[in-house]
């Protein structure tokens, strides 16, 4: 008996010292988690219609997490396409060009929201940006937070405790919390922040997007079910995730409006939802042509993101159709990005 | 000496007065205290019991329906539709590639708009039309005739069964229901395939599949080390300073958090070995890693039970070193080693944290083939489905969780059939 297992281990051993295979017949995909479905979804489809190909492993790490992976470099244990719910940062362009990964193409797969919501038995709460900056950030003002309840902040609010579920900060839902609502609340209440801006950036940071760690801000990990969960068992709590999930619990839920705009899908088509955002998927142009399907793949994203497709079905927003037409022309004609496209501010 | 003086030196001793009321009281406190400390005791084993009856109630009750299948009779007409492909394409390889290009998924969804309405296409599962395909390939001669083939639901549809959902596909239930044209079964693609994106298309297998490997590797590698070195510490090493440190260390690694385990099992297996991400095999690697110390405790623990005028009785007849311990001690120790390893193995069977740093928390929507394949386990696989949108999933995911709860059931119960099987008293 222990002679046997002696040969099992040995085995395992030998298995362990060999190295991996040099080429990969399947696609890696990684990054983020509002983007995980939609990028399922599309694989799974390229499959049914290529039956010959393998299905892409597609790991959901959050944005942050995947970029590192990506930008790691160029090769078989690397991935060959970040799914991103926000724009890569210069920072990480430059790890990623460092690391010899230069030829990426960015394309605008769709938009989402960041909703705010609250249970149906809530107490109808609506925000501005502003509201929400006072309330949530870490120094409002460059002063110590102390709002306890939501009237502390703007008199109008009702005098409810402030208890917000939300993201953790590898999320790309986060990043664009402190984007699009926090740093835009900042600037529009306090004076000195649009200076502080241009002159030290760490500084506007700590001041306009750094969120309160002392418990009325509650970060609930990658799984926005949860968060939902608790919503239903606490009526006066507030959740933030991607507008998916409130849409599809639309009978458990209400959207919290944010500067008088209501999180729906026409809203955040127009982009007059304060927390609209687009989506993205950023391509390793090196692998293109080495890894088998991701042309495919490619292709059945612009045959499914149209207002009608299924990616709309699976809770996706679909982008302008001028950004459509756009991303598609990036995927034919190979674009890829620079530092500049990329500091550029404008978002497409 | 120091006795304490008799209160009554002198005085004759006369007997307890059992029946006296202060003696009286002291007895039913006594047995007050008794029937209170019971009453504890039963009162704890209630509450878990309580507890796991809870969990076991709510897990069957949303999970039974996760193993079912809800279908719908969807009226096919082959011939008239004059599909792009011959019996002889069906029976060759290529059979799946030449249906796909022969336009079957539209063909499912005008058939299903034909007999269901314009809203057609929602009830139907949107993978329905790989079923047909299937059906299509064990038999060809489908194509020249009409059939009626049996398809999965959409989840709207099923929502719309238990009366919830659009008011639309309430309509539509309503009116299938009347004419009999829903029926159940239980679902074998549950069992037999991997992740989907579809709630009606999903199934467990990938991930039974990815766990066996995973614990096999966990195995191989974990039980022969720490058994060895449970050898080595009870009966080669001396008692020193370095003995007591490493004995320490084993211990504290036994409590260490699982998600040391995982950070490094990134840092050695994938950054510095080159190993394969999310496949089973660095998978098992770090779980091997993580039970090893619970393994070398028991096993030593086990090894140490073992009385030592065995040993001196075997060496005094002749045997060497290597046949006391071969012939004599694992024997005697093996229950005990294999009640620690199994109950090892059942903790990481259990274990997500470390698997989500190496990679495993993937879509992967094939059963892995070999140890270097992509590959997810079950737990890792039951917190993907939690976070799924689609509510269809919240069966599945307790569907998922029924499933591992029987594998760590077999695991424990072949742990105590070992027990007993190789127990030896004296």
């Amino acid at each position: 008996m222990f002679g046997r297992l002696t040969v099992i281990a040995a085995a395992a051993i030998a298995v362990t010292g060999c190295s991996q295979d040099s080429s990969r017949d399947y696609m890696k995909i990684v990054g983020s988690s509002t983007v995980y479905p939609f990028s399922t979804a599309v694989a799974e489809a390229m499959v049914n219609a290529n039956p010959s190909l393998k299905t892409p492993v597609i790991e959901s790490t959050g944005t942050g997490g995947g970029m590192k992976l990506f930008c790691n470099g160029v090769g078989v244990q690397h991935p060959d396409i970040e799914d991103a719910s926000r724009r890569m940062t210069p920072g990480e362009f430059q790890t990623c060009t460092q690391n010899g990964v230069d030829g990426i193409m960015e394309i605008q797969v769709g938009m989402d929201g960041v909703a705010f919501a609250e249970s149906k038995k809530g107490p109808k709460l609506e925000l501005t940006r502003a509201d929400i900056y006072r309330a949530l950030a870490a120094n409002p003002m460059g002063k110590q937070q102390t709002a306890k309840f939501w009237n502390d902040v703007n008199p109008k609010l009702p005098h409810t405790p402030i208890q917000v579920f939300g993201p953790p900060s590898t999320s790309g839902t986060r990043d664009a919390l402190a984007e699009l609502i926090l740093a835009k609340g900042c600037k529009e209440v306090d004076p000195q922040a649009a200076k502080l801006e241009e002159s030290d950036k760490d500084a506007f940071k700590d001041r306009c997007q750094r969120i309160r760690e002392d418990g009325a801000y509650v970060d609930k990990g990658e799984n926005d079910n949860i968060i939902v969960q608790n919503l239903t068992v606490s009526p006066n709590a507030i959740g933030i995730f991607g507008y998916s999930y409130l849409e599809e619990n639309r009978d458990r839920l209400n959207g919290v409006p944010v500067n008088g705009v209501e999180p729906t899908y026409a809203n955040i088509a127009d982009r007059s939802y304060p927390g609209a955002r687009p989506l993205f998927i950023y391509v390793k142009k090196q692998h293109l042509n080495a890894v088998p399907g991701m042309k495919q793949f490619l292709h059945e994203y612009t045959q499914m993101w149209d207002p009608d497709g299924p990616l709309v079905a699976k809770g996706m927003i679909a982008a302008p159709a001028d950004i459509r037409q756009q991303s598609e022309r990036i995927i034919d004609q190979g674009t890829t990005i620079t530092a500049e496209t990329l500091a550029d501010d404008e978002l497409h | 000496m120091n006795n304490p003086p008799a209160p009554d030196a002198g005085a004759p001793r006369r007997p307890t007065d059992w029946r006296g009321t202060a003696m009286q009281r002291r007895i039913r406190r006594r047995y007050a205290a008794e029937r209170r400390f019971r009453l504890i005791g039963l009162g704890a084993v209630v509450l878990s019991a309580g507890f796991l009856a809870f969990l076991l109630i709510t897990m069957l009750s949303n999970g039974i329906a996760g193993f079912t299948r809800t279908e719908v009779t969807l009226p096919i007409d082959f011939r008239a539709a004059q599909l792009d492909v011959t019996p002889q394409q069906l029976e060759s390889r290529g059979a799946d590639l030449a249906l796909a290009g022969a336009g079957l998924e539209e063909l499912v969804e005008r058939s299903a708009t034909a007999a269901f309405g314009a809203h057609g296409p929602d009830v139907i599962s949107p993978h329905a039309w790989t079923g047909v395909r299937d059906a299509l390939k064990d038999d060809p001669s489908l194509l020249n005739r009409k059939a009626a083939i049996s398809v999965p639901v959409s989840q709207d549809l099923k929502s719309a069964l238990d009366g919830a959902g659009k008011p639309e596909m309430q309509a539509i239930a309503a009116k299938l229901k009347q004419h009999d044209m829903i029926g159940s079964s239980f679902d074998f693609g549950f069992l037999m395939s991997a992740d989907s994106t579809d709630p009606t298309d999903v199934g467990i297998w990938g991930a039974v599949k990815g766990s066996l490997f995973t614990m096999l590797v966990t195995l191989a590698i974990a039980f022969p080390i720490g058994v060895l070195s449970a050898v080595y510490l009870e009966e080669y090493a001396r008692k020193n300073r370095w003995t007591d440190l490493i004995e320490v260390s084993i211990n504290n690694l036994a409590a260490v958090p699982s998600i040391i385990f995982g950070l490094l099992g990134l840092a050695v297996f994938l950054s510095f070995m080159n190993l394969p991400r999310s496949a089973s095999l660095v998978g098992g690697l770090t779980l091997a890693l993580m039970i090893m110390p619970v393994i070398v405790i028991a096993s030593r623990n086990a090894i140490k039970a073992v009385p030592p005028s065995i040993r001196d009785a075997a060496l005094g007849v002749g045997a060497s070193k290597v046949q006391v311990i071969f012939h004599h001690v694992l024997p005697l120790a093996l229950p005990g080693i294999l009640t620690g390893t199994i109950i090892g193995m059942a903790r990481a069977l259990g274990e997500t944290a470390p698997l989500l740093m190496i990679g495993m928390r993937a879509f992967i929507a094939q059963p892995p083939e070999g140890l270097t394949d992509p590959a997810t386990v079950l737990p890792v696989q039951i917190f993907l489905w939690s976070d799924q949108i689609s509510r269809g999933f919240v069966e599945r995911t307790s569907a998922a969780i029924i499933v591992l709860l029987l594998f760590l059931l077999a695991m424990n119960a072949l742990a105590i059939y070992l027990r007993n099987r190789f127990e030896t008293r004296w």
